[in-house]
């Protein structure tokens, strides 16, 4: 029978389950465009609505030795959170940034005859006006990561996170300075100690879950930064050497290592991110038995980018104009006035046609721009997680059927303070 | 129909166990029986309480659970029953009408209403009472000097950005008979006159018909303007009414409540696609409200003054009458930070009407030389 061959599927074996995305792109594009289409006519409001449905679906893509995760969160919810956050965020950014440019105005000095010290404040205010912002965007990221838990199910159990949003503020407002002074060279210490922070905060159920290793062990996934890095190093040398002593071939061999090196930082860069998420998963532990192992690939992550990239670059171009082409008819003869100035058209008839013109175009533009964002979905952001996701096995599996379920968490704010500050990303 | 029992998942909503149950329609046909050996006694769910998930991958695949009062987000029970038999999935959804209905607990939309309301409410408050107020309490706060400082950084600004369209050398209009000129038309204004800054005037070498006021007594004429005046009495109207923003400090008042409302506005519609046009859009309209009011302001300070120092203020009329002409269509009120200039025109005729003796401002040969300042 059908429904037996599916569980069968799901017995483990040899101690582990593994994790796969069912996520397709077809149904995907297609719950992209609506909700994105009813987002436009409702001038923005349905975008709650549209993020509850999307994770829904990716939710429910995402299967562990047979059962399915579920997102339980609603399109309700975050509205009313987004309105509490701009709330707040409305009194913050008012008030604060306007007593922010007043002490910022108290220590202008006129640039003809300051001395250095007052210029010194002056940028240091302008720098600190920039950054008031700063420590709600991480309030927020560490509150949408905890919705996003009290709203995950598995197995009939919830998953969730304890409160801790501005220890987590304050923490990556002093590794993140770590990184900053050292050069970036501590970065692997911020990345550890921050997903330390939030891992040791998390449940499944009533079962708590644990970061174990090292932070020092990330530095492996650094490795191609610093392998840039000593590219972009040995080209400044070479191109410093080279034209202090006139030898051209220095120079230009200079100038390609640069380029090499400028590609190869970024390369690094998504290297990092992509095994510093293999490792971190690799050393969580759920109730001090089960355990998860993860490899994901740089090199798939990077021909998705590659090639998505590509394509949606293409897509973009046949999209928008087909917007434009769109607009033609309202514009055809129009050229003629320009042409001999012998008017063939009342300036009445002249304004129909350039604000239809001007109407499609807009029309086309908006949604052109949300054909393109339910592309970039299906073309990039769902084939990186389901290469993420499908790496990642459960070790000692059994164990997860001894789960006890925590009690429902209501009244938190949902992502409002995201949806607010625009972060957050696609999902 | 629904004539045996069919496999399926179910979990109970306290652990993470998987039970193996069958289900099977009830004797009386009202309601689904599920039944397993791991499960304390049968469960009965009512066939008019069943919900799916929605919005799920797998079709192969029907994640059920039963309509509840619950503290959970949705009036759902916590147990689910996954059912993987297509031909159980192809029952529920033929018999099923209310299987993915949407559900919300009972009073959420007066409570999304209460929300909203309360959300516009402060907005608004803020917006229009609470960072004007605070931007006038501050503009009073701030030092002087400061002030000063803060204007010459706008007016290099504004330098700059002229200077950029016309680019040309001697952008600063330094004819020491048109600078003497100007002083005369100046100390005719404010002789007397108790003011609170050191005025510091200058000509900018630009076409634009404009002159600003910065913060800290800092007034800049465009050559366009003297350009455009036809009697040094239009220049000083206007120069009056620069005078009156420099008195009631608005640029600084302005720039303060800009601080505070502009971020503000990008985030209430930033988010949206297109959105900042919006924002941009929304900006320009609270701005406007508040600028309006500054220019009806500095309007009623120049008839006064130009009255108190004895100018025919009939040349404050004429210039906004050439203006109007100037203008190839003139935005509606509620978008533009100046009054309509037809009826700043007609305010300025009134008031001459019934103004007392007059006297020239400048000699016929100043006026000249002050036109020829930029030269």
């Amino acid at each position: 029978m059908h429904s037996e061959e599916r569980l069968s599927a799901s017995t483990p074996e040899g101690g582990h389950i593994e994790v796969s995305y069912a996520g397709a792109q077809g149904p995907m594009f297609a719950l992209m465009l609506k909700t994105g289409l009813l987002t436009l006519v409702t001038l923005g409001l349905y975008r709650f609505w549209q993020k509850t449905r999307v994770r829904r679906y990716i939710w429910s893509s995402v299967n562990a030795g047979g059962d399915t995760f579920e997102y339980t969160g609603t399109g309700l919810e975050k509205f009313l959170g987004f309105l509490v956050a701009i709330v707040f965020l409305a009194v913050y950014l008012g008030v604060v940034q306007m007593i922010l440019f007043y002490l910022g105005l108290n220590i202008m000095v006129d640039t003809d005859t300051a001395d250095e010290g007052d210029l010194i404040g002056m940028v240091a205010a302008s720098v600190i006006s920039g950054l008031a912002v700063l420590p709600f965007l991480l309030f927020a990221i560490y509150r949408a990561r905890r919705y996003k838990m009290a709203r995950t199910r598995f197995r009939g159990i919830r998953l969730g996170m304890e409160k801790g949003a501005w220890g987590y503020v304050i923490r990556a407002m002093g590794y993140g300075l770590l990184a900053i002074v050292s050069l970036g060279l501590l970065t692997p210490l911020m990345t550890f100690r921050l997903e330390q922070y939030m891992t040791a905060r998390s449940y499944y159920g009533s079962t708590r879950m644990r970061q174990d290793g090292r932070w020092s062990d990330l530095y492996a996934a650094m490795k191609h930064v610093f392998i840039a890095l000593g590219i972009l190093l040995a080209s400044g040398f070479l191109i410093y050497t080279g034209s202090e002593s006139d030898t051209i071939p220095k120079i230009v061999l200079g100038v390609i290592a640069m380029l090499v090196g400028y590609v190869w930082i970024f390369v690094g860069a998504i290297y990092y991110a992509v095994q510093s998420f293999g490792y971190l998963m690799s050393h969580k532990v759920l109730g001090n038995e089960i355990r998860f192992a993860a490899e994901p690939r740089t090199g798939t992550v990077i021909k998705t980018y590659i090639l998505g990239g590509l394509l949606l670059a293409l897509l973009s171009s046949v999209v928008f104009g087909i917007a434009f082409a769109l607009a033609m008819p309202f514009l055809a003869g129009i050229e003629s006035l320009f042409a001999d100035g012998e008017a063939t058209m009342t300036e009445t008839q002249i304004m129909t046609r350039m604000i239809g013109a001007g109407v499609v175009v807009g029309i086309g533009y908006l949604v052109g721009l949300v054909v393109m964002q339910a592309l970039t979905m299906i073309l990039i952001t769902q084939p990186v997680l389901a290469h993420y996701i499908g790496t990642i096995r459960i070790l000692n599996p059994d164990a997860l059927d001894r789960v006890h379920q925590r009690a429902a968490e209501a009244g938190i704010d949902a992502d409002g303070f995201a949806d607010a500050l625009d972060i957050g990303g696609a999902i | 129909m629904l004539t045996q029992a069919h496999a399926a998942h179910f979990f109970d909503g306290r652990t993470s166990a998987r039970h193996p149950v069958t289900v099977r329609l009830s004797e009386d046909r009202i309601a689904l029986v599920i039944e397993g050996k791991s499960l304390t006694a049968p469960l009965t769910w009512l066939l008019s309480d069943l919900r799916a998930l929605t919005d799920t991958a797998d079709d192969q695949r029907l994640t059920v659970t039963r309509h509840a009062q619950s503290d959970d987000e949705s009036p759902h029970d916590v147990a689910r029953l996954v059912i993987l038999d297509p031909e159980l999935i192809a029952w529920m959804h033929r018999t099923r009408p209310n299987l993915f209905r949407a559900e919300t607990h009972p009073g959420a939309i007066r409570r999304l209403l209460i929300y909203a309301g309360g959300a516009a409410a402060a907005c608004l408050l803020l917006l229009f009472v609470i960072l004007p107020a605070l931007a006038n309490s501050l503009a009073r706060l701030i030092p002087i000097e400061r002030e000063i400082a803060f204007g010459k950084t706008v007016v290099r600004q504004m330098e700059r950005q002229l200077n950029w369209l016309d680019a040309r050398e001697g952008f600063h209009c330094t004819d020491p008979a048109g600078l003497t000129a100007l002083d005369t038309l100046l100390q005719r204004l404010t002789g007397g006159r108790d003011m609170q800054y050191d005025i510091s005037l200058q000509v900018f070498d630009s076409g634009m018909v404009n002159a600003f006021a910065a913060p800290g007594g800092q007034v800049v004429i465009l050559r366009g303007l003297l350009d455009q005046a036809e009697t040094p009495e239009e220049v000083a109207g206007v120069l009056a009414h620069e005078l009156g923003h420099v008195e009631s400090r608005d640029a600084t008042r302005l720039t303060l409540r800009a601080a505070g409302s502009a971020g503000l506005l990008t985030m209430l519609i930033g988010d949206v696609t297109g959105g900042t046009a919006v924002a941009v859009l929304g900006e320009r309209l609270l701005s406007a409200s508040y600028t309006r009011e500054a220019e009806t302001a500095a309007d009623n300070f120049a008839l006064e003054m130009l009255a108190n120092a004895r100018v025919d203020v009939a040349g404050f009329g004429d210039f906004f009458d050439a203006l109007a002409e100037l203008e190839p269509f003139s935005l509606p009120e509620y978008l533009a930070t100046h009054p309509a200039t037809e009826g700043r025109a007609a305010g300025a005729h009134a008031f001459a009407a019934a103004q007392d003796e007059t006297a020239p401002i400048l000699t016929k040969t100043a006026w000249q030389a002050l036109k020829a300042i930029c030269d």
